[in-house]
């Protein structure tokens, strides 16, 4: 009874901790944009303030600002292996109160952002010094960032209390933290690299959190393909210091262009190594594995930071290397026409392929992870527009960051509530659901919002970000070439797909009957849904007040780059929301949406999958295996010396979710157990042959 | 007085392996004693040397004062300094892991053997990398052989014996045909003095192009043999995973790579790169590399055994050390020798964490090591840090070599090596990644999963600490060893 008595009131102190965290995380967002647009004079006042503008001015000048900001996650990390071990209550508020410094610490860099290009080096590091920049850029992924972050680190105290190895989970968590942080503040390609790989190994670990087997496949993939992009971004990185010298993020297009291929090389390599991590279309085939085995909080992060962060990449080295270094018209942007034009198809495929294949799914948080991989192909498609447009991409761009924004709040928000409802009911296949709305209110309103959020319904972020995208692909089709014309419909039938499967993820849940092992259920306030407000708040506020963003961190953070200013001043500053051609096509894209819903349900078409065949492995292995075998037959008849055991494993029929790797693993190990020891016993063969071989080569060359 | 040094070395070894049966007589705690002493007083002295070296210049060393025509002369470089320094460095810390570890695989009466053993071998190669002299190489060179042969074969196990007996008749061939490439270049230059031939090898290879090619040619293929390239691997994986684990860490992480500091001064200092080129050379090299390097790799992915695997591993990675060295320029040189360090303190924590797990809990086999992790955190954690280094992840040495050596190979306009390179690290992690996620991620049913304190003996521990502490520190701060490789390669090349 006493223990008891005892929890309750550590939740219902929680439950205050985390008001009392989140209003004064209001109050101080609340400040700071005040300050951005000097609402009721407040940066007059806080200029004019001798005392309050002196200590604000000793914390920014600090040039060590951005290490403190990555370091502190990590003392977060390893101090609650310190603090609680077992304390699960102390420790979370620990870890809660770092990540809600860190948010305090990245609003002091808002004056650096804005006035000036930020340097920071620490010399010696991995041979050639480390360097950290901040600009507007990087400083809207950060704030984004970090108010996640701590929103979904309160998430979590109520659902990892559900969970195995919470400090192991709490640490890597934190990890990936920093890492995320410092891939955002790096100020040149190989300080990136370095955070980029770590981040990699830290959310690796995330993703197995779970020990399940699923979770070792998906982590396989996840860390491998991981691996083949940073592989690929480190490739990129040797070209360009061995062409440009430098590494840093600044303009190299004068010495780009004079190289030829090469420079297709540099940005094609960037482009896959950082799409892999963004989820870009041919190589996302880890995303939807890797997110649903994860536990909820770090899956929200995943979806809603990490592939974020890919993004982020390609629009810093993009617009860093292969952009001039003042604004000039003329043949310097052709580089960027061509690859544009490729990353803008890419996007369109991402979207399609993303969309299509999240109506299959029944599992909610695999389904959700599809939508990641469609709405980063509208980012994608963002980047492709503002790079294919040369200096007149403006509308890409703008596009692209605000849906990073938009999409990282209602994709976490979204994984939230499927995180609410596998803990009430522990159920993940939506079929199996319904009716939930009586028993979950809160979530289900949640759940409302998020969802109008992606699909774009005016009044909600989505709206805002979607109609920039379209703008900007109308852009690409009106000063560009004429297949985006037909790029433009499979846009808007696209976001009719998204409509339609929050359609079907809502009313499969929340609506209908529901099923009788739930009726006792109760409905209860818990902690989490404190930041689950607070985001469906920031969803509603961006959707009403689309300007804010837009003047407050987007237009200063265009007047970085070299594009058109005269074009910003009068399509992306005069940019007009809610108007009537885009509320038209918004309701066009609705009634699309519910009709595929209608059609779909009406037909089962939500249930038709692709054969298996069609998949990588088979295409690859099913022929080497069968060569292996007859080969075998050839060699031995009857007798086949190759270990069928093995064999089997890597059968056509007998496993369908052996992947690629270790399909691979297992042909090189049928192949050394056949053929290792006959090698080692000819030995003496292998010398004579090779030895005079080589004598007489060597001769015959005279 | 520093002139004295290296030769001072040598015969401290040299006694030192022969006073060992003596002490061995008293116990084996002096022998260990002597063993540490005398190996710290040669690691500062080469220290000495090392910085004696860069202040003063490279200075000669002639041997009962004999000229060089004649006599044996010692030619300390920062080359020879440098890595001197390296193998006595490494070769301590194995040696202080060694004198626990060996109580797990070699018999009781075999401790003083085994100490007179590595103590010949570190002098033999202390010999090797100090010697201007061709024929003198090959006289340490057989001592190298014949005493490796003895360190594997201390186990009397059967196994051992064929890997022993295997290793011995191809190393034979191997120092037989250097010895054939020598006697071909004496008979052209009529020096053995590798600077007196290499200037006479300048004017008269115009004359004697059959000559020189076939000596090249038997010198290339008999160092390769040695050093285990990659066709002339064969011996390698047997001797290795059969060894006891510190002899291992020696064989694979220093003795392979003084072979290969051969290679580059037969190549380099007696040769030239110009006659190289012009006799292409440097192709044959880069083919041997680039397929060393996936072919090796490929072999690794099939192992059961985490030591042959390790072996196969080494395979590898020599093959980038020798794809540095055939781009014949000197960033690659610089890769290549990077390489040589790095790889060497990897393998050598590798191997030394290896020889942990067998020496606590018998693990050999890949597929057991679900749950490792949290019964031997530390040396587990070593291995990792070792394993994402040959992966080449930033933050250990091995990215570090792994950058160096792509910016050599584009520098080269040769950009299908870096494909090579990609695809070799990619199966590098195929598998390291494996054995680290079982042992940190997979529950083992058996065994207790709560984190454990290690029960490692300190002094084997401490070793492997060591070497991961020194694999993150060079990857972090890769100019406090580039300074002295840099002005290694600038010697060879000038």
């Amino acid at each position: 009874m006493k223990n008891r008595d005892y929890f309750r009131r550590s939740i219902e102190s929680y439950n205050f901790q985390s008001i009392v965290l989140v209003s004064m995380l209001v109050a101080m967002l609340g400040f700071f944009f005040a300050y951005i647009i000097n609402g009721f004079g407040f940066k007059t006042w806080l200029d004019s303030s001798v005392n309050l503008a002196t200590i604000f001015f000793f914390i920014y000048r600090q040039r060590w600002l951005p290490l403190l900001i990555i370091g502190l996650p990590v003392v977060g990390g390893i101090g609650q292996f310190v603090i609680g071990r077992n304390i699960c209550s102390v420790r979370d508020t620990w870890v809660i109160v770092t990540t809600f410094l860190t948010i305090l610490f990245i609003l002091f860099l808002y004056p650096l952002a804005i006035v000036e290009g930020f340097y920071f080096e620490v010399p010696y590091l991995l041979g050639f010094g480390l360097t950290f920049s901040i600009d507007m850029v990087g400083f809207i992924m950060l704030l984004i960032t970090s108010i996640l972050w701590f929103l979904v680190m309160l998430y979590s105290h109520e659902y990892m209390k559900h969970e195995r190895h919470c400090n192991r989970f709490l640490f890597f968590m934190a990890m990936t933290y920093s890492a995320v942080l410092g891939t955002i503040m790096s100020g040149d390609l190989l300080t990136m690299f370095l955070f980029f790989e770590m981040m990699t190994f830290a959310s690796y670990v995330l993703v197995t959190h779970g020990q399940k087997d699923e979770s070792y496949s998906a982590g396989y993939n996840y860390i491998f393909m991981g691996l083949i992009g940073g592989f690929a971004i480190l490739a990129a990185m040797i070209l360009l210091f061995v062409h440009v010298g430098d590494v840093r993020f600044q303009s190299a297009i004068a010495v780009l262009s004079t190289l030829g291929s090469v420079r297709y090389w540099i940005i094609g390599l960037l482009i896959f190594g950082f799409g892999i991590k963004a989820g870009m279309a041919p190589v996302h085939v880890w995303l939807p594995r890797a997110h649903p085995v994860a536990p909820t909080p770090a899956s929200a992060l995943l979806s809603g930071i990490m592939i974020k962060v890919g993004a982020f990449g390609m629009i810093r080295v993009a617009t860093s290397y292969f952009f001039p270094e003042t604004f000039v018209i003329g043949t310097i942007w052709e580089t960027m026409e061509t690859i544009g034009f490729v990353v803008i198809w890419l996007g369109i495929i991402t979207m399609a392929v993303g969309v299509f294949l999240a109506l299959q799914q029944s599992h909610i948080k695999r389904m959700l992870a599809y939508h990641s991989v469609s709405q980063m192909g509208y980012i994608v498609l963002g980047i492709g527009v503002a790079l294919y447009l040369g200096y007149k991409g403006a509308m890409g761009y703008t596009g692209a960051m605000y849906h990073i924004i938009n999409h990282a709040l209602f994709k976490s928000l979204l994984f939230m509530v499927a995180g609410v409802i596998y803990l009430r009911t522990r159920e993940n296949d939506m079929y199996k659901l319904g009716g939930l709305w009586r028993k979950l209110p809160i979530t289900a309103v949640i759940c409302l919002i998020a969802a109008l959020g992606i699909s774009g319904i005016p009044l909600f972020n989505g709206f805002i970000s979607k109609s920039i995208l379209h703008h900007g692909i109308v852009e690409a089709y009106e000063y560009g070439h004429r297949s985006f014309y037909y790029a433009e419909w499979v846009f808007n039938v696209i976001s009719a797909g998204t409509v339609c499967s929050f359609i079907k993820l809502f009313s499969y849940t929340f609506l209908g009957k529901l099923p009788e092992q739930y009726k006792d259920m109760k409905s209860q306030f818990m902690s989490l849904h404190i930041p689950m407000f607070v985001i469906a708040g920031l969803i509603i506020l961006i959707g009403v007040f689309p300007r804010f963003i837009l003047d407050g961190f987007i237009v200063p953070a265009l007047c970085c780059t070299t594009y058109d200013p005269n074009f910003i001043q009068t399509y992306v500053v005069g940019l007009a929301f809610f108007t009537s051609e885009d509320l038209l096509s918004m309701l066009f894209v609705v009634v699309l949406g519910y009709a595929i819903f209608y059609a779909g349900k009406r037909w089962h078409l939500f249930h038709l999958h692709l054969p298996h065949w069609l998949r990588l492995e088979y295409m690859i292995f099913y022929p080497i295996n069968r060569l292996m075998r007859l080969a075998c037959r050839f060699m031995y008849g009857g007798q086949c010396r190759i270990n069928p055991l093995m064999m089997s494993r890597i059968d056509l029929d007998a496993k369908n979710d052996v992947g690629f790797l270790e399909r691979f693993t297992l042909t090189a190990s049928v192949f050394n157990r056949r053929y290792e020891n006959l090698i080692i016993k000819s030995d003496a063969l292998i010398y004579t042959l090779i030895l005079t071989g080589i004598l007489g080569y060597l001769l015959l060359r005279i | 007085m520093i002139e004295q040094l290296p030769i001072l070395n040598l015969v401290l070894l040299l006694t030192t392996a022969l006073m060992i049966p003596f002490t061995q007589k008293i116990s084996f705690k002096t022998t260990k004693l002597v063993g540490f002493t005398v190996l710290l007083t040669v690691l500062v002295s080469t220290l000495f040397i090392l910085l004696h070296v860069q202040s003063e210049g490279a200075f000669y060393y002639h041997l009962g004062g004999y000229p060089s025509t004649i006599g044996i002369e010692f030619y300390v470089s920062i080359l020879s300094a440098f890595f001197t320094l390296f193998v006595i460095a490494l070769g301590t810390l194995i040696y202080v892991y060694s004198t626990r570890d060996i109580e797990h695989d070699v018999y009781a009466q075999d401790y003083g053997r085994y100490y007179t053993l590595l103590f010949i071998l570190l002098f033999s190669m202390l010999g090797i990398v100090y010697t201007n002299d061709l024929f003198n190489t090959y006289v340490f060179m057989e001592i190298l052989s014949i005493t490796t042969c003895s360190i594997i074969s201390i186990k009397r196990s059967k196994k051992n014996y064929t890997a022993a007996f295997r290793y011995l008749m191809l190393n034979e061939v191997g120092s037989l045909s250097y010895l054939f490439g020598v006697a071909l270049i004496y008979m052209v230059t009529g020096y053995l003095n590798i600077d007196l031939a290499a200037e006479s090898i300048q004017q008269v290879w115009h004359l004697y192009p059959a000559n020189i090619v076939i000596a090249l040619g038997f010198m290339i293929i008999g160092v390769s043999i040695k050093a285990a390239i990659f066709p002339f691997h064969i011996w390698l994986p047997d001797a290795h995973s059969t060894a006891p684990s510190a002899s291992s860490a020696l064989l694979s992480s220093i003795v392979v790579k003084v072979y290969i500091i051969i290679m580059i001064k037969v190549l380099l200092r007696l040769i030239g790169i110009d006659i190289l080129e012009a006799l292409n050379i440097p192709v044959f090299l880069t083919i041997i590399a680039a397929s060393g390097m996936l072919i090796g790799s490929i072999f690794a992915l099939g192992q059961k055994d985490l030591k042959r695997m390790l072996g196969y591993s080494s395979i590898a990675q020599i093959g980038y050390i020798v794809l540095g060295i055939s781009l014949m320029s000197s960033l690659g040189l610089t890769a290549a020798l990077f390489h040589i360090v790095s790889h060497g303190m990897m393998k050598a924590a590798l191997f030394l964490s290896a020889g942990a797990f067998i020496f606590l809990r018998n693990q050999r086999a890949i597929n057991g090591f679900n749950g490792l992790g949290y019964q031997m955190p530390i040396s587990m954690a070593v291995f990792s840090i070792a394993g994402l280094g040959m992966i080449g992840i930033p933050g250990t040495s091995g990215f570090i070599s792994k950058f160096n050596l792509g910016v050599a190979i584009l520098d080269a306009n040769q950009w299908f090596l870096l494909v090579i390179l990609i695809m070799s690290g990619v199966l590098n992690a195929m598998y390291y990644l494996p054995i680290m996620i079982n042992a940190f991620l997979k529950d083992n049913p058996e065994k207790n999963r709560v984190m454990q304190f290690e029960k490692l003996p300190k002094v084997m521990l401490v070793p492997i600490v060591v070497l991961g502490l020194m694999i993150v520190l060079v990857g972090l701060f890769p100019n406090s060893i580039m300074s002295y490789i840099e002005a290694a390669v600038a010697m060879l090349l000038a």
